[in-house]
């Protein structure tokens, strides 16, 4: 039987259920179709998702219990001059201070499938359809226009627009004409290692930062071929995450034997790296190993970052629109973020009964706006370590490191997030106090044992009074910025304007104020010790309820 | 049916995927690209041609496709809810 619906998305991974979800919310008869048997089986990644997801990411993500494995409050570097010697740099300055941390993560870890799974679910909760064990092969092609979709049993369902979130591969977008294959050197495959690790062991030796280690190619650590690739070490709650990635060709055209470094490379980590060898090794057992590739240069090409993302009846989101990031290789924020815009552009495009190109093209117009994604697929530090690293130049690889993945990351993160930051405050003054219960619900989330389905720590609710207190200050707090928002014109433009001179002031200032910086966080240790004991007592002891937000509405499309 | 491997654990392969990979013997240069970033060893090179050992151990990675700059393989998804599952991904 030939059915026919408004929206077809084809791939539940990360982005493909937003868009699913909103365009449901929206009353559209909605159709996710997923080649895997369920939803996430196929999914494979690192994975920290940053904050900024979050935050500017789907209002029911942000406002609900979405599962992860840990918070993450930072990154230590280890740049690793001589293994046999033990000499390593460190570098573990971009870090979220206490008292701020955990609470206030800097993103957090999770599994692909327990995610995706629950994105699926809110897809189907708001009417859209879910079809697995179906790979789509091709597209319903009618007068230039797609107009659906053709399946692997040689089911034909017809749709008004197609939303292509298939991934990084995207060989429907390749077969519908509406980009070309990715070259190989903008490809990096991920060897992918996971490990059982006991929950008291992370805690200690990892806490809640994300390890990454650089060196020079003849270390034989990471990463070969002076590549500007690296390794990963991701805490989750009872497990960690093990990454080391390289593209598949070099610049100079060379495919390198992956299988035999990869091989070559884990053998020399795991028996020489000294953290790993003396701490982490006798406490692990190996669960899973896998691999995937994930585009980690296609931002930086500019023939690949203009490759079209939508056709007649067609737009693509997330990975298969070329929307990874460069340095983190992070692409869910950037997959949740065209999904929002996919969904808004395509209800519009359907209520007015134009699906064309030509009224399509809003998608591409706001995608090229967003100042996250465009300052994430642009960033160059990884890119430009690799030179480092081939020309042995420590300073600059020092230099790149900390711009990219230290405290010198604001120079270049801070205009787009605070624009974003203050067009989000301007459409909705009331977002800061759900950024405030979303730290706070997440952190709950994260002492909450999903197996036993209590809280890991016990909680005893705080007297009435001081949570009433607490929502009372909510309560001021959005009144007040609600009141302030009457110069919502006025405000909004200094404070673009603010942003928009951000990372340039920070630019001059930042090396001057680093070290002063770290001083003063370091002084201030014991007093935000103590603070973050309070704080966290708080949040654990709090009424779940208290930290929950009222539903949005239905139809409500953000973005 | 479900496969696992032991080289590989925390995997599943769901049979019936049918030949997605596919070698075209005439483009085909044995430049040995595909067998070099194979992490599963899927390939080996007869007569100086690449041919398809198994794709038992395939995690559908699809580096190989993009590493045959002769575009001598044609790449497809396995028939839906077939080929590798994990739940640690
Ligand atoms: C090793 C690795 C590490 C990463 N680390 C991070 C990280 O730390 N932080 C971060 O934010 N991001 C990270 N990423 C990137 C992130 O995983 C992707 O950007 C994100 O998954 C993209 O979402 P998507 O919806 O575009 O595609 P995907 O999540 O890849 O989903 C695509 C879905 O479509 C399905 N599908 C494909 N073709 C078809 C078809 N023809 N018919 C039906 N279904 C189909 C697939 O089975 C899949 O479920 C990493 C990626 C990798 C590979
Ligand atoms: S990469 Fe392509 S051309 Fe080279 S051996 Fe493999 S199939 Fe043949
Ligand atoms: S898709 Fe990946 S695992 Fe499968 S044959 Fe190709 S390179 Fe090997």
């Amino acid at each position: 039987m030939n059915k026919e619906y408004d929206i077809i998305v084809v791939g539940a991974g990360f982005g493909g259920p937003v868009a699913a979800k909103l365009c449901a919310d929206a009353g559209l008869k909605t159709l996710l179709i997923e080649r895997s048997e369920n939803v996430g089986d196929k999914v494979i990644s690192g994975l920290t998702i940053p904050f900024y997801g979050f935050i500017f990411g789907p209002a029911f993500i942000r406002d609900g219990n979405p599962p992860f494995e840990r918070p993450s409050d930072g990154i230590i570097n280890y740049i690793i001059k001589d293994i046999e010697n033990g000499i390593i740099d460190i570098d573990d300055s971009l870090r979220v201070p206490k008292p701020l941390s955990p609470i206030v993560a800097f993103g957090y870890n999770t599994y692909c499938k327990p995610f995706c799974q629950w994105e699926a679910k809110k897809a189907i909760q708001a009417g859209a359809t879910l079809k697995t064990s179906t790979t789509v092969v091709d597209f319903i092609k009618e007068e230039g226009f797609i107009k659906g979709v053709i399946t692997d049993k040689g089911e034909q369902i017809r749709s008004k627009i197609v939303i292509d979130a298939e991934g990084s591969q995207g060989l429907l977008a390749i077969k519908a004409g509406v980009r070309e294959k990715y070259p190989p050197e903008t490809i990096s495959l991920a060897d992918t290692y996971d490990y059982e690790m006991a929950k008291e062991n992370i805690d200690k030796i990892f806490g809640y930062t994300v390890k990454m280690c650089w060196g020079w190619d003849e270390q034989k650590i990471a990463p070969p071929l002076g590549y500007g690739n690296g390794l990963m070490v991701w805490p989750y709650r009872n497990s960690l995450h093990f990454m080391q990635d390289q593209c598949l060709r070099t610049d100079q055209k060379i495919v390198p034997n992956l299988k035999k470094l990869f091989d070559e490379y884990h053998k020399n980590i795991t028996s020489k790296l000294p953290w790993w060898k003396n701490l982490v090794a006798p406490r692990i057992k190996l669960r899973a190993r896998m691999w995937e590739g994930f585009e980690i240069y296609v931002g930086l090409n500019s023939t690949l970052r203009n490759y079209p993302n939508y056709t007649n009846g067609m737009i693509l989101i997330g990975d298969v629109a070329g929307l990874e990031g460069t340095e983190l290789c992070d692409g869910v924020p950037a997959a949740w973020f065209s999904a929002e815009i996919a969904a808004e552009i395509a209800i519009k495009a359907i209520r007015a009964n134009d699906t064309s190109k030509s009224f399509l093209s809003k998608y591409n117009e706001k995608i090229k706006k967003h100042p996250i994604i465009q300052w994430s697929i642009s960033a160059k530090n990884r890119y430009n370590l690799r030179i480092a690293q081939r020309e042995h130049d420590e300073e600059k690889l020092k230099k790149y490191i900390h711009d990219g993945w230290g405290l010198g990351s604001l120079t270049y993160f801070t205009t787009p997030f605070l624009r974003l930051a203050f067009l989000f405050i301007r459409d909705d003054p009331t977002i800061l106090t759900k950024w405030m219960k979303m730290y706070f619900r997440y952190y709950q989330n994260w002492i909450y044992d999903f197996k036993t389905k209590t809280y890991q720590e016990k909680t005893h609710h705080r007297p009435l009074f001081k949570q009433s207190l607490f929502l009372t200050g909510l309560k001021l707090i959005n009144l007040w910025v609600k009141l302030f928002s009457v110069f919502k014109k006025l405000y909004t433009k200094t404070l673009i304007n603010l942003a928009d001179n951000a990372n340039s002031y920070l630019s001059k200032k930042l090396p001057k104020m680093e070290p002063r910086l770290l001083k003063l966080v370091s002084l201030m240790d014991p007093i935000s010790e103590k603070l973050s004991k309070r704080l966290i007592e708080f949040v654990k002891k709090a009424d779940p309820e208290i930290f929950k937000v009222p539903d949005y509405k239905r139809g409500a499309v953000h973005g | 049916m479900v496969r696992t491997s032991d080289k590989f654990p925390g995997v599943e392969w769901v049979e019936g995927t049918g030949d997605f990979i596919k070698i075209n013997d005439e483009k085909c240069t044995g430049c040995a690209n595909c067998i070099k970033v194979c992490l599963g060893s899927c390939f080996e090179i007869i007569s100086q041609k690449a041919h398809i050992k198994s794709l038992e151990t395939c995690m559908e990675c699809a580096s190989c496709w993009y590493v045959c700059v002769e575009g001598a393989i044609n790449f497809n998804w396995p028939q839906g809810g077939t080929g590798y599952k994990s739940e640690w991904g």
